[in-house]
């Protein structure tokens, strides 16, 4: 089923939690909404389930109008930060519920719900655990149970929020990976809540970056990664080298770093900022010409498959953060406090709309 | 390194073994006062009303309290609770429900509202409905012209019964409803359940022992009632009296063994409660480990 959202904006109060938020999501695609809390990524996910009503603007349902369709009749798999199992009912009767409260014309036969049970139980891998109840439990076994809740309504949407948000970091890696395989066994339409970068760039199709209500980009993880639409995404998306300067017709000058920035052509005399990715730095021992930047080496470290460099700018004492693969830095041979000559290679410049960030 | 320290600790502990505890005459009297004002306010009063309706044998005690005036105050306190307990329930489960799962304006207010009965002195509670339904009252000319009793009858008592223990079932669930948060029932609307069955299938389990221990405390509370209860009932023996207002007037007739006997019947609904309060307490306090565990 695709999901469509038009315009919706919601206030709590003062607070405004979504302003004319508009996205929509294709039939079958694992989305996740990424961003900050208080971006109201959550709230979005609760008024797509119809757990909370939009102030104003429009939920479609393959499209069809579903602003104001009850939450039984959506059709939708909600899985909650907490799980929200059902404390007095054993795993076999959480999972049940929603085929036990049916009408009677509908509901099936005692023997068909036994079966349906069972075989959600397997496909969670807790097929042996039926008898017990929520409380003696883990948290990784109770997160695959209320999955296995959710999808016994048979839902054409799965909605979790922070699915993996308070497990560890180990059950987390195995989950997140299961839920992708999970998700391209069923064909489900699925959107996902998170705050964890790396979750949603591993496992999701689309990436929607929300923050103060508002949705910043979407696209791939690829897209959203190597390409950030706005300051907040590349902050947002991993570590980054910040340089201020200013822009004018294109020409952009920030310390000695000189360059050409032909989106900015029609900008005259503005402030300006560059983002440079920690990995986007060259890092030369020969001062390689121009738009290259001096530097001491403060910091090493070289755990895992690349090395985090943390140089001082000899011109201002500003920290920039450099990654090298395990082969350069061998190559190079770097010491703390030799002197190093780096080069952005990839300088993304925007202009702040309030001259100020 | 964390053990040694342990078992240095413990160590130091058995070199001083009374290194943290006061000299023993300070202990004997604390001890002492605290067990001699137990005695004096709890289970002397307690053993007193057992030995006065007694003090005439045990054939003076059966008679006492199988006189027909003491079995209408039975069968009357009894009436009067089983009407006025369920209604209750049924106002603090809904009183309790709004209050916990839904946000309005005023909400303050009714909370502050509910606990009104609890404020005011049971005296004034009778009074109000005196002044309501008495035959000078608001509503008494209509209530006259239409031959319907309300004061110095039945459904004055249990009117004024219901005021009174209006706050024990809302008292006990309105934080527990808010400790659950809605969840739960979130998620069973969500699988397809109605509202009803979202209320009886996930709320009323999940309060179930908050509810009964509720019931347990305004049981207590409807059966003991004096001041608002003799307000309005008008003392009619074998009519309108209450087991304690029969006992007043047994007293006040200086029949003291019937009176303490009568009173003995209160004193065992007291303990019976306390022990069904502290199997409620136990069981629910089991449960609200389990459900802690469940939350983290």
């Amino acid at each position: 089923m695709s999901i469509e959202i038009r315009n919706i904006s919601k206030t709590f109060g003062s607070f405004v939690a979504l302003r004319d938020v508009s996205l929509s999501v294709p039939a079958g695609e694992l989305v996740a909404l990424l961003g900050p809390s208080g971006s109201g990524k959550t709230t979005l996910l609760r008024i797509i389930a119809g757990l909370e009503v939009a102030d104003s603007g429009s939920v479609l349902f393959d499209g069809q109008d579903s602003t104001v369709r009850r939450i039984g009749d959506r059709q939708v798999g909600f899985v909650f930060q907490h799980y929200a199992l059902f404390r007095h009912m054993t795993v076999f009767e959480n999972v049940a519920f929603g085929l036990r409260v049916r009408p009677r014309h509908e509901r099936p036969s005692k023997a068909e719900i036994e079966r349906r049970v069972q075989e959600l139980l397997e496909l969670v891998h807790l097929g042996s655990l039926a008898k017990r109840y929520p409380s003696q439990l883990s948290g990784g076994q109770r997160q695959r149970i209320a999955l296995a809740r959710a999808l016994a309504v048979e839902p054409k949407v799965l909605l979790l929020d922070e699915p993996f948000g308070s497990l560890d970091a180990k059950v987390r890696q195995e989950l997140r990976r299961w839920l992708r395989q999970l998700h391209d066994e069923l064909q489900i339409t699925g959107i996902f809540v998170t705050h964890d970068q790396e979750e949603a760039l591993e496992v999701a199709d689309q990436v929607v970056v929300m923050n103060e209500g508002q949705v910043e980009q979407v696209g791939t993880p690829e897209e959203v990664y190597d390409q950030p639409a706005t300051p907040f995404t590349y902050n947002f998306l991993g570590s980054v080298n910040l340089f201020r300067g200013r822009v004018h017709e294109g020409r952009v000058q920030m310390g000695a770093i000189e360059m050409f920035a032909p989106e900015h052509i029609e900008v005259r005399h503005s402030v300006a900022v560059g983002y440079v990715r920690p990995h986007e730095m060259a890092v030369e021992r020969q001062n390689g010409g121009e738009s290259t930047i001096e530097a001491t080496v403060r910091y090493l470290h070289a755990v895992g498959p690349t090395v985090r460099l943390e140089l001082e700018r000899s011109d201002g004492g500003d920290l920039i953060e450099a990654h090298l693969s395990k082969e350069r830095y061998r190559e190079l041979d770097l010491k703390i406090g030799e002197t190093v000559f780096v080069k952005p290679q990839n300088l993304r410049v925007f202009v702040p709309d309030n001259y100020q960030i | 390194m964390a053990d040694s320290i342990a078992l240095r600790a413990t160590a130091v502990a058995k070199a001083h073994p009374r290194a943290r505890s006061e000299p023993a005459f300070a202990r004997w009297a604390l001890t002492g006062t605290a067990l001699s004002f137990l005695g004096l306010f709890l289970i002397l009063p307690l053993g007193v009303v057992f030995a006065e309706a007694f003090k005439k044998g045990i054939g003076a005690y059966l008679m006492a309290i199988s006189q027909p005036e003491a079995l209408a105050a039975v069968r009357l306190t009894l009436l009067v609770a089983a009407l006025a307990v369920p209604l209750n329930l049924v106002f603090g489960v809904a009183a309790s429900w709004a209050i916990a799962k839904f946000d309005f304006h005023g909400k303050n207010v009714l909370i502050t509202i509910i606990d009104l009965p609890f404020a005011v002195s049971p005296v004034i509670s009778g009074m109000i409905f005196v002044l309501l339904f008495g035959s000078q009252g608001l509503i008494g000319p209509w209530l006259a012209a239409h031959d319907l009793k309300v004061i110095f009858a039945g459904p004055g008592i249990v009117l004024t019964t219901v005021f009174v223990t209006f706050p024990f079932a809302a008292r006990e669930l309105i934080p527990l409803m808010q400790a659950q948060g809605s969840e739960e029932e979130e998620a069973a609307l969500s699988l397809g359940a109605s509202g009803w069955q979202t209320f009886l299938r996930i709320t009323l389990p999940n309060i179930k022992w908050g509810l009964l221990y509720g019931a347990i405390l305004a049981n207590a509370r409807a059966m003991g009632e004096f001041g608002a209860v003799s307000v309005v009932s008008g003392h009619i023996r074998g009519v309108t009296n209450t087991l304690p207002l029969h006992v007043e007037i047994l007293y006040n007739e200086y029949n003291l063994s019937a009176a303490f006997a009568v009173a003995s019947l209160l004193v065992l609904l007291a303990l019976v409660t306390l022990v069904a309060k502290r199997i409620v307490e136990w069981k629910s306090g089991s449960e609200l480990a389990a459900g802690r565990g469940e939350s983290k």
